[in-house]
């Protein structure tokens, strides 16, 4: 327990890099997306009204840009293991307790950085899209609902993400990049197999019935499942790498 | 007592190579060693092993007690400081933060007093440090970290004289006032013989050498001076090397010696110069099986 | 081998430590009763492990030229200048008189010319003696040849 503290210490002995940045670089993209909305001219689309055609200005401003902190996240997760795992280790720490310490960590920044998210949301509703229709932090399907069911499902995508990176850095401790090339390689091919799978079982159309009628908490449910088995994953990867 | 360290059979392979080879050993708490060797020995792979940083292939490694892998209990009780040691991109200060949450022995006073002593920045990120400074850090977290058991692999790359002698100087002064046990590997060995109570020696993963420091110094001699007179004094002690010059011989020669043999040795006027501790390691590896190990040193120098 | 001048690397460190500080007993650098540095601060002097430092202690504490008093540190013990000097007279003749002769012989200086060589140096350290280039040896009694 103590030591999951001390390697949590750890990497928030620079602040910066798991706590400052993400925000910086989210703080940036929304300022540049905020003035690009600004700048552009709106543009219109038809709409049949009972009048006949009208053109409707679309005010209303939609950008994916807020995937830039999962992105981080991702980034956050293959340093948290890839460059800061041998002095971690050196610091007479297990491999177990790194990664359990690392992975506690993810937890406490996706849910902190989760409520965060979702408190801008809010913000950003009620006054109707900073005042200039933007939607940024409001996603459609996936985070446009009420306000525990987004902070849940960017708190899964958030830890996913750092998880995925983890296994990542692990992978690259263990084997190098020719290691991480054959991690994507492999994964690649998993995914190629599934779907040749599905294919041959003429299966497309059930997996689309599946999807389409998932609803945002079951898409939350499987990204879980996912996490965890990404966890399993980085989790037996460390056991055995030296540095 | 419990050894700190108890070794047995311990051999480590890569494809290929045999980095360790059978090595058994114990070392005892509260004590400087030496381990000593040629580059590519085996120190690094063996500190390696004991700090649970690499796997053995077979054999037993006991730290306090217990196998130290993956095993949080033993491992904060130990530090090893490597000159090969990667850092992430953080500062000076960082890392002897980190440091200090992990050891719970750890001296604030004693680290900053080394800091100043090394003369290394604070607040300079690591990977800008010079080799020299880089190793610098690793001696202060090592020394700072006040470990009950202190591994330090070559810790001097890049530091100059002036330095290592900053080094063993710190070193033997919280020694002194903090005892614990002390592992340190080096290949230079006559700047450090004065630290060291114990000496183990490895060479091509064997243990060739292990005793008292003590014992070692006066074990062997080179024995200079006419060839007939060398070859009459040194008849019946074991030769390690011979060199020869017109009618003069050198010879390295395995003691003891006695007053009376150093009597003879004036009267033959011969020149005897016992081997310093660096000497005598590079004869002992260089040996093709040499019974170097406590049990015969002491029947030679009991005399 | 304990009267070695300096820290060499061919000898036991604890025996040349003992050494020394027998040796400065002897000159009357460390006086009867004066307190000797402790075991650290050797240690720390001349560089070298306290466990070292400690054993050459203990050789001079059996040999009765230290005592130690608990609590307070190591002391020159009473007598111990006595101890040396009478050992080194002893072992005098041995060290020096016989390699003495052995060179004379060899180079064929007869029992006499040695002598008067022999008293030729000890009238020209007298002399330097008195001119205060050399200090004058602490030991009580004089000498005459």
């Amino acid at each position: 327990m103590r030591t999951w503290v001390s390697v949590a210490r750890y990497h928030l002995v620079r602040p910066a890099i798991f706590v400052g940045m993400p925000w910086a670089i989210m703080a940036f993209s929304f300022v540049v997306n905020l003035i690009i909305f600004r700048l552009v001219p709106p543009s219109s689309h038809a709409v049949q009204t009972g009048h006949g055609v009208v053109q409707v200005m679309n005010t209303s401003h939609y950008t994916g840009a807020v995937a830039i902190i999962y992105v981080f996240f991702f980034i956050m997760g293959v340093f948290g293991t890839g460059a800061s795992l041998p002095f971690g280790l050196a610091l007479g720490v297990s491999r177990r307790s790194y990664y359990t310490g690392t992975a506690l960590l993810a937890v406490a920044l996706a849910a902190a950085d989760g409520l965060a998210l979702t408190v801008l949301q809010a913000i950003e509703r009620a006054t109707g899209g900073w005042g200039e229709d933007l939607h940024f932090f409001r996603v459609p399907y996936l985070l446009d609902g009420p306000w525990y069911l987004t902070w849940l499902t960017s708190f899964v995508g958030l830890a996913l993400l750092f998880v995925y990176g983890m296994w990542f850095g692990i992978v690259y401790r263990r084997w190098n990049i020719a290691g991480n090339v054959s991690f994507i390689a492999a994964q690649v091919t998993v995914l190629l197999a599934v779907a040749l799978l599905i294919t041959w079982v003429h299966g497309w159309t059930g997996v689309g019935h599946f999807f389409t009628a998932l609803s945002a908490a079951g898409l939350t449910g499987l990204l879980a499942a996912l996490t965890a088995a990404l966890l399993a994953g980085g989790y037996a990867t460390v056991r055995r790498v030296t540095v | 007592m419990t050894p700190a360290i108890s070794v047995t059979g311990l051999t480590r392979g890569y494809r290929g190579h045999i980095a360790l080879d059978r090595v058994t050993f114990d070392i005892e708490p509260g004590s400087i060693t030496g381990l000593l060797g040629r580059n590519g020995a085996g120190k690094t792979t063996l500190l390696r092993i004991l700090a649970g940083q690499e796997f053995p292939s077979a054999g037993q490694v006991h730290v306090f007690g217990a196998s130290p892998a993956e095993n949080d209990q033993v491992l904060r009780r130990m530090v090893l400081i490597r000159e090969d040691q990667v850092y992430p991109d953080i500062k000076v200060r960082h890392a002897l933060a980190a440091a200090s949450w992990c050891y719970p022995g750890w001296s604030a006073e004693l680290a900053s007093r080394l800091l100043a002593d090394f003369a290394l920045p604070p607040d300079r990120p690591v990977k800008k440090l010079s080799r020299g400074m880089r190793s610098a850090l690793g001696i202060v977290i090592g020394l700072a970290a006040r470990a009950e058991l202190t591994l330090f692999d070559e810790p001097y790359a890049g530091l100059d004289a002036v330095a290592r002698q900053t080094f063993y100087d710190a070193l033997l002064a919280d020694y002194a006032e903090h005892p614990r046990t002390i592992l340190l590997s080096t290949h230079l060995i006559d700047e450090a013989a004065g630290l060291f109570e114990r000496v183990i020696v490895i060479d091509r993963g064997r243990i060739v050498l292990a005793a008292a420091a003590d014992d070692l110094r006066g074990v062997a001699m080179t024995v200079s001076g006419p060839v007939l007179a060398v070859d009459d004094f040194t008849a019946g002690h074991q030769v390690w090397e011979r060199r020869q010059i017109a009618s003069q011989a050198s010879v390295v020669m395995v003691g003891p010696l006695d007053e009376d043999d150093w009597a003879r040795a004036r009267s033959l006027r011969l020149d005897l110069e016992p081997l310093t501790l660096q000497q005598l390691v590079v004869h002992a590896a260089a040996q093709p099986a040499p019974d170097m190990t406590d049990e015969s040193v002491m029947e030679r120098t009991s005399a | 081998m304990r009267e070695m001048a300096g820290l060499d690397e061919g000898t036991p460190l604890f025996a040349q430590l003992a050494g020394r500080l027998a040796e400065e007993i002897a000159a009357g650098g460390l006086a009867e009763g004066e307190r000797v540095p402790s075991t650290n601060e050797l240690a720390a002097y001349y560089r070298i492990n306290p466990a070292t430092a400690a054993k050459g202690i203990n050789v001079l504490i059996d040999e009765g030229l230290l005592e130690k008093r608990r609590g307070i540190g190591m002391f020159v013990a009473a007598g111990a200048r006595r101890l040396l000097l009478d050992e080194r007279r002893r072992l005098f003749a041995e060290r020096y008189v016989e390699p003495l002769v052995d060179e004379a012989a060899r180079l064929g200086i007869g029992t006499d010319e040695l002598a008067g060589l022999i008293r030729a140096a000890s009238q020209a350290r007298a002399s330097h003696v008195e001119a205060g280039d050399i200090q004058a040896s602490h030991v009580e009694e004089g000498i005459t040849l």
